[in-house]
């Protein structure tokens, strides 16, 4: 086995040296390069690709909160929106509490308002009706005394032409009858 | 009421001149002048008296007042009707005016 792998080793090297030939290559200057390659490799990872890595993983940090304070903030506003549901149910309920309150005392002030009008309406009522009691009872004392006082003018007027000589004396009569004995 | 006596009354306070005389002859005379009254009647009808009426009414008021009554007899048309006689304080009105002023005052 170890036989066949120096002679696979001595017509590959031998093949790798015609190779080398045919492209140039120097050793030296090969080992040389890959070494500057791996310095710089070192030095990029080291100085580039590490922080780059760190940044990127920073950022995918902030974005993993970011993702959960969007998670929260979600939360929050569902937590918030229900609350505000909630408030506004509560503040329905009292607005719809107030409201009925206000009809029922806007009902208590129209019933007293309306109690009080037909109070005033009674009052105005009633005066109107002793006003008028009162102006009828005047108008008939006024009439009373215009009818009497023309009766008595017409009586005086007609009394004086009617009375006979008869009249006058036994009116004259009684008067003296009057008179004590 | 003695005329003669009245003048006497009234000589005296004058020649005396006690002091607040003219009080007195003024109280004097407010008293003389109500009895005067008292014994002065007055009769007042719408029309003339007939005489035998007008003897009965002074034998009346002689009767109710004494004989020395004084007696003013008056025509007043304004009565109407009937008689009104006044002496002093007392008035005895049959008159139909007076019964017309009772007649509108009821009204």
């Amino acid at each position: 086995m170890n036989a066949l792998v120096l002679l696979a080793g001595q017509q590959s090297g031998g093949q790798i040296e015609k190779i080398t030939r045919t492209f140039g290559v120097d050793w030296s200057h090969l080992l040389a390069q890959i070494i500057s390659f791996c310095i710089v490799c070192a030095l990029l990872y080291r100085w580039a690709y590490r922080p780059i890595l760190r940044v990127l993983a920073e950022r995918r940090k902030q974005i993993a909160q970011g993702l959960a304070n969007t998670e929260k903030i979600k939360a929050e506003l569902a937590r918030t929106e229900a609350h505000r549901q909630e408030v506004m149910l509560r503040a329905n309920v009292q607005a719809t509490s107030i409201i009925e309150e206000a009809h029922a005392a806007a009902a208590r002030v129209q019933q007293q308002e309306t109690q009080k009008a037909i109070a005033a309406a009674e009052q105005i009522i009633l005066k109107a009706r002793e006003a008028a009691t009162q102006d009828y009872e005047q108008m008939l004392a006024e009439l009373k005394h215009e009818v009497g006082r023309l009766v008595v003018q017409t009586t005086a007027t007609v009394a004086g032409k009617v009375l006979t000589a008869e009249d006058q004396r036994r009116l004259a009569e009684e008067t003296a009858k009057q008179l004590p004995s | 009421m003695d005329e003669g006596r009245v003048r006497q009354v009234v000589q005296l306070l004058i020649e005396g001149r006690h002091r607040g005389y003219l009080a007195l002859l003024s109280g004097f005379q407010r008293l003389v002048r109500l009895d005067r009254q008292a014994h002065t009647a007055r009769v007042e009808t719408a029309v003339p008296l007939p005489p035998d009426l007008l003897a009965s009414v002074q034998a009346r008021l002689a009767g109710a007042y004494g004989t020395g009554i004084s007696m003013q007899f008056a025509v007043l048309p304004a009565l109407i009707g009937g008689m009104r006689i006044r002496v002093g304080s007392d008035v005895y009105d049959g008159s139909v005016q007076s019964e017309l002023a009772a007649l509108e005052k009821s009204f």
